[in-house]
């Protein structure tokens, strides 16, 4: 039955997309429901001047990699979709999108992280909308002061807690290498190396290196001091937040809306230092980009540069998402915005997540590594090492 | 009697007039995408159907082949789609047919230093047809109807009635302003215009611009040659690589014969964790489809006996877990399994508590009695320790699935006749002994398909284990991204999505043709076995 369902599903996804198919003076976007009332604003604008029919499809985000891989070469994807940056590596080697030519002039007006982020070689294959990063979040009627110091945090985190009243100081969501990555850079971890041209180099791995490892020993003290608890996933540690019953949490923008539902009063700040040293974070940029299977680029970079890059429209797509705009004159209007300062603060340090394909490798290893941490099955420094070795060896660099 | 004749006869030929009307349309729709293969299908199909429904000979056909047709494109087409996916290296890299690829690069141009810029004005005719007028660097072309040719400034065709320079009209065909340029820059984007040797594409709302190819591509050697750096690339499984090994993107899809398939053996990578992920898949389908029935049948004896009291109320409660979505039931026992946060180890301690109190009161000055008995019970980790999650997806997997195991017992229960138990009691057999001789012999010879059937679905129960477990934990030390709850097909996904290097669907093609050897083998041993029990029933 499930079987039956599931073939029926499918049909009709395909018949859905062809009906909605990319067609020559014709546009055809892809957007998650978040960024949907806005794009559809855009379009009716587009359509009132120049009297082409735009087309907003809503696509679940996640899956629009994975849709566009079947659906363009097939003649049936969009012309313009959103994504995020790490998508680039496979997009590219998979031939799915057309780079996208900026005047410096407009490139100017970006976040150069966030142009950095959708860059591969000397080509722009995005056009940023909005910038994410972890940062520190903290219930401020628990902790009314910023830690200063990462020990102070624990201190602070250690008074807070009592598991057995469900009460909790400051929760990493775990096994999650994106939240975790902060203690590991701190001492100076970090996954790819670059080249000397600047390349990221899949072989040049510091996940076992003493930095990264000195912050797997940092989560497995903070385990064995009863701070972070197994099963702390992103549901449990934003329900606790919500609720009021949770100090601290390494959080990034898509936090805020459950803290403001629950009433909670929080503020947004930069992870503190561990061991004098400030922790990076990963930044990760999404954007549009331009479907290499599209009859309408010239239509699409019109689409893009004439009616999305404008202020309204950016601060269009904050409103609805969240995340602080790429734009810098959008981004300008938030100035005063305590949330944005926060997450900017957070950022200082920051690195774009990589986007090379062979991440893939990458999460699923790290991962399994922090939840034997986590799980206390293996001592932080093998759980590392080995996760390394995987890699190194999935990836063919012995 | 004749008007009934030509009306049952009129149906059917309406009827398949319709059916074959639908699938010329399906086929002009599918070959103007250029899928030939698919577009012949419907054409084919349509026209076996017309001929069993037209010829009287063919009539015991016409009850079988809707079902025949369904089976092959719902799981003969994909079976064989990925059976010959197995054979090639298509992923991450190389999703693209070589066609398609090919287009895409040859498609590619770059600015040499004598690229020239045209600025242009298009002209529509009341027909809608173009004609444009490029101008740049001296030159000035005309290209309408396909053809691109010379223009001199002051061609009479045109028109430039207020003598800015720039004409209103050229003969018949009217300058299209810039709200109506927009909406045909699609049809524009489509020209390369050929002219003097050189191709001209549209490079944005105002200009065109000489295209010069970045590639040649030689068919023979199969070589790509960059024309602005002179290197050479050699396809090389897919892929155009340089000497030093630089690749360029997007690769293809080609055949690797079966090295899918001795990866599976040879690289360690994989096979290693291979035996053990066997071993729990096996395991967990066949103690699923054990403890399912055990317990199914059980409760359908209990309610199959004629003085239980509240007998549908009980069949009620007991058919909710079956009616409840499972996928939405398995991410609510997710929550409550949770070590920390979740109501299974805070119910847990709640009983500890008053288990603590009550022995208290009884003995006084006894403390944390449960903990000196079972140890800490507030934090048992239910999906973190590997032993607990695999008896949570049991558990799990039990409850969703009794209620099926019950519903098919109950309804075979009826079908065994009262006498033979009449007679066994009368020849002084015990319950016991009625169980074993009558009950499961004659339940197993109807059930034993479903059984099998139950087997091969939780052989791969992709859902259960990946919503509840995601296949973790861990295995300390493993050199695969493998868990200790993965099942094949969970560790098929991960070799084939988080494996190495983005998706390897190849991989992933040949793992699947494995599970379906195993499973289609499996399925014939047991088919065989319950044959013995055919002939088992027949001496009852």
């Amino acid at each position: 039955m499930k079987r039956v369902t599931l073939a029926l599903l499918g049909l009709l996804l395909i018949i859905g997309l062809a009906v909605t198919a990319s067609e020559a003076g014709k546009l055809l976007i892809w957007a998650d429901d978040t960024r949907t009332p806005i794009m559809l604003k855009v379009a009716e604008d587009f359509t009132a001047i120049y009297g082409v029919e735009v087309i907003v499809q809503e696509v679940d985000f996640g899956g629009i990699r994975g849709q566009l891989a079947t659906a363009g070469p097939a003649g049936e994807g969009p012309d313009i979709l959103i994504g995020a940056h790490d998508w680039l590596g496979e997009l590219i080697l998979n031939g799915l999108i057309e780079p996208i030519i900026l005047t410096p002039a407009i490139v100017a007006d970006f976040n150069p992280v966030a142009i950095d982020a959708f860059s591969w070689g000397n080509l722009l294959y995005g056009v940023p909308y909005a910038t994410e990063n972890v940062a520190l979040v903290r219930n401020t009627d628990l902790v009314p002061e910023v830690p200063a110091t990462f020990e102070e945090l624990l201190t602070v985190a250690a008074a807070l807690t009592d598991l057995e009243a469900g009460k909790y100081g400051f929760l990493i969501q775990e096994p999650d290498p994106f939240h975790t990555f902060a203690l590991h850079t701190a001492g100076g971890g970090y996954i790819f190396g670059k080249d000397a041209d600047g390349v990221l180099n899949p072989c040049d791995l510091g996940l076992d290196n003493e930095g990264s490892i000195a912050g797997a020993i940092l989560l497995d003290q903070m385990v064995k001091d009863g701070i972070e608890i197994a099963g702390a996933g992103y549901n449990e540690v934003t329900g606790a937040f919500n609720a009021g019953d949770l100090g601290m949490m390494i959080g990034g923008p898509w936090t805020l809306p459950g803290a403001k539902a629950g009433g909670i009063n929080y503020a947004v700040s930069a992870i503190p230092t561990i061991n004098g040293n400030a922790p990076g974070v990963f930044v990760g940029v999404q954007g549009f980009m331009i479907s290499a299977f599209s009859d309408n680029k010239v239509l699409a970079n019109l689409f893009i540069k004439d009616f999305l890059i404008s202020s309204d429209v950016m601060l269009g797509l904050y409103i609805e998402g969240d995340r602080p705009p790429a734009y810098l004159p959008a981004l300008a209007f938030l100035a005063g915005n305590e949330d944005i300062q926060g997450f900017a603060a957070a950022a200082a340090t920051a690195v774009p997540m990589p986007k090379i394909a062979e991440m893939g490798s990458v999460w699923s290893a790290w991962s399994a590594a922090l939840e034997l941490i986590v799980n206390q099955t293996q001592d932080p420094t093998t759980a590392m090492q080995d996760a390394a070795a995987e890699i190194r060896a999935l990836l063919g660099c012995e | 009697m004749i008007w009934r004749f030509v009306a049952k006869h009129m149906a059917k030929v309406v009827l398949l007039g319709t059916l074959v009307g639908v699938s010329i349309y399906v086929c002009v729709f599918l070959l103007a995408k250029g899928m030939y293969i698919p577009a012949a299908m419907p054409l084919i199909g349509a026209g076996l159907i017309s001929y069993i429904f037209l010829s009287e000979k063919r009539y015991p056909l016409r009850w079988l082949v809707p079902g025949l047709l369904f089976l092959t494109v719902m799981v003969v087409y994909p079976i064989g789609y990925t059976f010959v996916s197995s054979f090639t290296n298509v992923g991450t890299g190389h999703m693209l047919g070589k066609e398609q690829a090919l287009d895409q690069l040859l498609d590619r141009s770059y600015a040499p230093e004598n690229a020239i810029t045209y600025s242009f004005l298009a002209f529509a005719n009341p027909a809608g047809d173009i004609a444009l007028v490029l101008e740049g660097e001296g030159e000035r072309i005309l290209y309408t109807q396909g053809t691109a040719s010379a223009i001199a400034v002051d061609d009479p065709r045109l028109v430039d009635e207020d003598g800015d320079g720039r004409p209103e009209r050229f003969s018949n065909y009217a300058r299209l302003s810039i709200p109506q340029l927009v909406p045909r820059l699609s049809d524009l984007e489509a020209y390369r215009i050929e002219y003097d040797n050189k191709i001209i594409g549209l490079q944005d709302l105002n200009e065109f611009r000489t295209r010069t190819p970045l590639y040649v591509y030689d068919a023979e050697a199969e070589t790509m040659t960059d024309q602005q750096t002179g290197v050479v690339y050699a396809a090389m499984e897919g892929i155009f690589t340089s000497a030093d090994g630089v690749e360029i993107y997007p690769g293809y899809k080609v055949s690797v014969g079966i090295r899918n398939y001795l990866a599976l053996i040879r690289n360690p990578q994989i096979s290693g964790p291979f035996a053990m992920v066997f071993g729990w898949t096996f395991a967990f389908a066949t103690l699923t489809v054990l403890l399912n029935f055990a317990l199914g049948l059980s409760t359908a004896i209990l309610l199959n006996d004629p003085f239980l009291r509240f007998r549908t109320l009980y069949r009620v409660l007991m058919i909710i877990p079956y009616a409840l979505p499972a996928f939405i039931m398995i991410l609510v026992w997710r929550g409550m399994l949770n070590q920390h946060f979740g109501i299974i180890n805070k119910m847990l301690v709640s009983a500890a508590h008053m288990i603590d109190y009550a022995v208290n009161y009884v003995a006084v000055n006894v403390f944390h009695t449960t903990a000196v008995l079972f140890g800490d019970v507030t934090k048992i980790p239910w999906l973190s320790n590997g032993m607990l999650a695999k008896a949570s997806l049991l558990l799990l997997n039990l409850w969703l699935g009794y209620p099926y195991m019950m519903l098919i017992c109950l309804g075979a229960l009826q079908s065994i006749p009262a006498s033979l138990y009449e007679a066994a009691r009368v020849d002084g057999a015990s319950w016991w002994q009625q169980f074993w001789k009558i009950t499961l012999p004659l339940l197993l010879m109807p059930l034993a398909p479903l059984l099998i059937g139950a087997f091969a679905f939780n052989f791969n129960n992709f859902t259960l284990i990946w919503l509840l477990t995601e296949g973790r934990p861990a295995i300390a030390g493993a050199t695969t991204p493998a868990g200790q709850t993965d099942i094949l097909i969970s560790y098929t996904y991960r070799l084939a999505f988080e494996g190495a290097r983005g998706n390897q669907l190849g991989l992933a093609a040949a793992v699947s043709v494995m599970i379906f050897v195993v499973i289609a083998t499996i399925s014939a041993i047991n088919f065989r076995l319950t044959g013995a029990l055919e002939e088992l029933s027949k001496n009852v």
